[in-house]
């Protein structure tokens, strides 16, 4: 055993090169260690360990991310439970420089096709519950619930809504003028006359700038005065309405709610409470949201051209909207389509466009030149 | 007291804030690049780390669970929990709704807080059962001279003594909480193995109380004054017409509510680690070998109040740094997009452009990761590391002989490892 090299100070008092342990037994075994190049391997050899141990040098593992540079815990997979742990930095460091492998990890047989199966026992099972079961049950519990109660769903919606808009007390938002408010009776009045509603249609024109229009649980409208004073004639606004009456009819806001509630507390389960799941949250949930909703979207599109053409009126002047709402904001690009629930404006505008049934015959103006005006003083500017 | 003979193993620890450093703002990075997938890589190799800085007697603890094995208990808990809790919220939001109205009475109001809290005591026994699994999957890949822990399969027995005992201690406005806390430790300890030898919490409930003191003085504090303040008024009074106490001094009440408060937060940790000392104190390994684990209450506020003003600090001054200068870039491109007048966009006047939208939302995100991400790796080194600093070398092992008789015992697999601890997130602080 000439070609060994001593690592550390060998019979040396305690604490000795290394401490061993068998992996079978609590026991100490203080050891010397010494390395044979030719070999390759490390020889342990201690008063209380009986037969020398050797280890190859390339099989040897280190523990990883220990604490302590200078002290290391040592394995050999031939010896399962085994470790050597040793104390003095030098002799930490010339054993790491001696031992090829000491990060290998050696993963078990099978383990990565374990995986494989589970992972995707996971996101099918999360995929089947988000974009199955929980829509296709929140369909039929929005069904089964009580008109009154959707009712009373939709006011404190409302009223959350009103006050996020920064409203303090309820209503105060709402616009109201005698002329106005008969404008849009008559226009509410010529579209809800084509439709069957177990709700009471409530429209409410709110006075804010937002371009927007939407429908809340149990018959609640809400149309933005922006919007009002976006379009260019009342039958744009005609549109906008009959589409946000095929979300009411449909339940489409309470089903909506529905699924958001199954759903949301899943994705929080997924993405841990890492920096950032807040925001993969938000992203995540909106992605879902809108899935959900393009398809509704679309639905209400189609209900409106269908109430649109038995009032007699044209459904163009809403793709002409939809057109407008795009030179305005700009459309949204493919990749951002996931994200918003109004995408594909062009598609919408065309289809609009499509289906009326009205073209360039003469019809009745949903509001006279005199109701329009009053409808779009409605909040007083 | 714990006599430092021969036979009595100090624990040593050898940790420093450097590795640790660098090891937690890797992880945390790494982590927020991979979407949080490499979190449990993360919490691995966090744990390695703490184990192997824990050295009693001299020979250091070893962690040797890994990232992968976690990884598989997530997806095996998630493809379970995903159907579970996906029905169960969509039901009860249903219920929910089923009752639901605009609150207009008191009852209302309070039928539908309790709904609220339905989701919760529906996945309370998911957590005590996932509490208890965690624990044993922890304890079978600790080692220490080679011997695996390891913790009996009782997680059923666990469920319903937690649920049972935590509302016993909610019931008598925590007059109880020594039971449970005592009962719980106790089900859990002799039911844990260091090789072939069994602990065995020693010692009874009420042995808890005294660590209750200052809990109790902060309860003083906020009692005594007010009922004072009442009985002098006269209780028929005040319960007449409570406006008599506007002429009260009622200042000496609201004194005694703000000290009470201070008080009782003090007494929470008084009370963790005070009853940390008496159960140690009464913990058996093999017959014979115990214990001795004295940490302070002052030492451990200390460490949490300083730590947390460190690291956010620090947190806060790399962040806007770093931040400040993603900010110019941003500013300039969002000049090449349009100008945006910032405060329009709050008042609704103009709407952004959707380049200027994503822009915005990207720095604020960016800011808001940085910031967490610094704040915990600090929280790291200046938090917890000092904290298990300051609990392993008040710990002494004693009677330290009898561990040589000790041998290995079985491995315990768990495929499924901590993975429903994880998904439901109530793993411990490790």
């Amino acid at each position: 055993m000439t070609d060994d090299i001593t690592l550390g100070t060998p019979q040396a008092p305690p604490p000795r090169s290394g401490t061993y342990f068998d992996g079978h037994s609590s026991m100490r075994h203080d050891v010397d260690l010494a390395v044979s190049e030719a070999s390759r391997t490390l020889r342990l050899s201690g008063d209380t360990l009986g037969d020398d141990h050797l280890w190859p040098l390339d099989d040897i593992r280190e523990h990883r991310d220990h604490a302590h540079k200078g002290a290391a815990i040592f394995g050999c997979p031939q010896e399962g439970d085994a470790r050597l742990t040793v104390n003095d930095t030098q002799t930490a460091s010339r054993l790491r420089a001696l031992c090829p492998n000491l990060k290998q990890t050696d993963v078990r047989k099978g383990a990565y096709r374990t995986i494989a199966i589970w992972g995707f026992g996971a996101v099918a099972s999360v995929l089947l519950i988000v974009f199955v079961i929980i829509p296709a049950l929140a369909a039929t519990l929005a069904n089964r619930l009580p008109v009154e109660r959707e009712v009373a769903l939709g006011n404190t919606v409302m009223r959350q809504l009103e006050k996020f808009l920064g409203s303090e007390a309820a209503g105060d938002l709402a616009c109201s003028s005698p002329e106005g408010d008969l404008a849009l009776q008559k226009m509410t009045a010529r579209l809800s006359d084509q439709i069957d509603s177990p709700y009471t249609l409530r429209i409410r024109v709110l006075n804010h700038k937002m371009v927007n229009a939407f429908a809340v649980p149990g018959g609640n409208i809400v149309l933005f005065d922006g919007l009002i004073h976006d379009a260019t004639s009342p039958e744009m606004v005609a549109g906008v309405l009959a589409h946000e009456f095929g979300h009411v009819i449909n339940r489409d806001s309470t089903r909506l709610m529905m699924q958001t509630a199954g759903s949301a507390g899943l994705l929080g389960m997924l993405l841990g409470d890492f920096a950032g799941g807040a925001a993969v949250l938000l992203i995540s949930d909106q992605l879902i949201t809108a899935s959900y909703q393009q398809e509704a979207e679309a639905n209400a599109d189609t209900f409106a051209h269908d109430v649109l053409a038995s009032a007699s009126l044209p459904s163009a002047p809403m793709g002409a909207f939809f057109l407008r709402m795009k030179e305005q904001h700009g459309d949204v690009n493919r990749l951002l389509s996931h994200l918003v629930s109004h995408p594909d404006l062009d598609g919408r505008a065309d289809a609009a466009v499509a289906a009326d049934t009205v073209g360039d015959a003469g019809f009745t103006a949903v509001l006279d030149a005199d109701e329009w005006a009053a409808l779009r003083g409605i909040c007083g500017t | 007291m714990a006599d430092y003979s021969e036979n009595t193993l100090p624990v040593e620890y050898r940790g420093t804030p450097t590795p640790l450093l660098k090891l937690s703002l890797v992880t945390t990075i790494l982590t927020i690049i991979t979407l949080g997938i490499y979190r449990f890589w993360a919490r691995a190799r966090l744990r390695r780390y703490f184990w192997s800085a824990i050295t009693p007697g001299g020979d250091p603890m070893e962690y040797s669970g890994t990232g992968l094995e976690k990884f598989l208990g997530f997806l095996i808990a998630v493809a379970f929990l995903a159907v579970y809790l996906g029905l169960l919220q969509l039901g009860l939001f249903y219920a929910g709704l089923s009752m639901f109205s605009e609150a207009e009475t008191d009852a209302e109001l309070i039928l539908q807080f309790v709904g609220q809290y339905i989701t919760f005591f529906a996945i309370l026994p998911l957590i005590f059962y996932a509490q208890y699994r965690g624990r044993r999957y922890i304890l079978s890949r600790t080692r220490w001279r080679g011997l695996r822990f390891g913790a009996e399969p009782a997680a059923f027995g666990y469920i319903w003594r937690g649920m049972l005992y935590s509302f016993l201690s909610l019931i008598t406005l925590g007059i109880l909480t020594p039971l449970q806390t005592f009962r719980l430790e106790k089900y859990k300890i002799d039911r844990t193995w260091f090789g072939t030898a069994q602990f065995e919490q020693q010692g009874s409930w009420w042995m808890l109380y005294p660590a209750m003191l200052h809990i109790l003085i902060g309860a003083l504090f906020m009692i005594v004054p007010a009922v004072a303040l009442i009985a002098g008024t006269g209780f028929d009074a005040v319960w007449n017409d409570f406006t008599v106490l506007e002429n009260a001094p009622w200042g000496w009440a609201v004194g005694g509510l703000v000290i009470g408060n201070l008080w009782m937060m003090v007494g929470f940790v008084y009370y963790w680690i005070h009853s940390h000392r008496i159960m140690a104190k009464h913990k058996v390994l093999d017959g014979d070998i115990r214990f001795s684990s004295l940490p302070r209450t002052g030492k451990v506020i200390g460490v949490y109040t300083l730590g947390a003003i460190g690291a956010s600090m620090i947190a806060s001054l790399f962040g806007s740094m770093l931040v400040g200068g993603l900010g110019t870039i941003i500013a300039g491109v969002m000049n090449k997009s349009g100008s945006l007048d910032l405060g329009s966009l709050f008042t609704g006047d103009t709407m952004p452009t959707e380049t200027q939208g994503i822009l915005i939302a990207v720095s604020v995100t960016v800011l808001y990761l940085v910031f967490f991400m610094l704040y915990s790796a600090f929280a790291v080194v200046m938090i917890r590391q000092p904290l298990v600093e300051h609990f392993a070398r008040e710990t002494h092992i004693l009677n330290a002989a009898g561990l040589d008789r000790i041998t290995q015992r079985d491995g315990d697999e768990m495929v499924e490892a901590e993975g429903f601890a994880d998904a439901l997130d109530v793993g411990s602080a490790f």
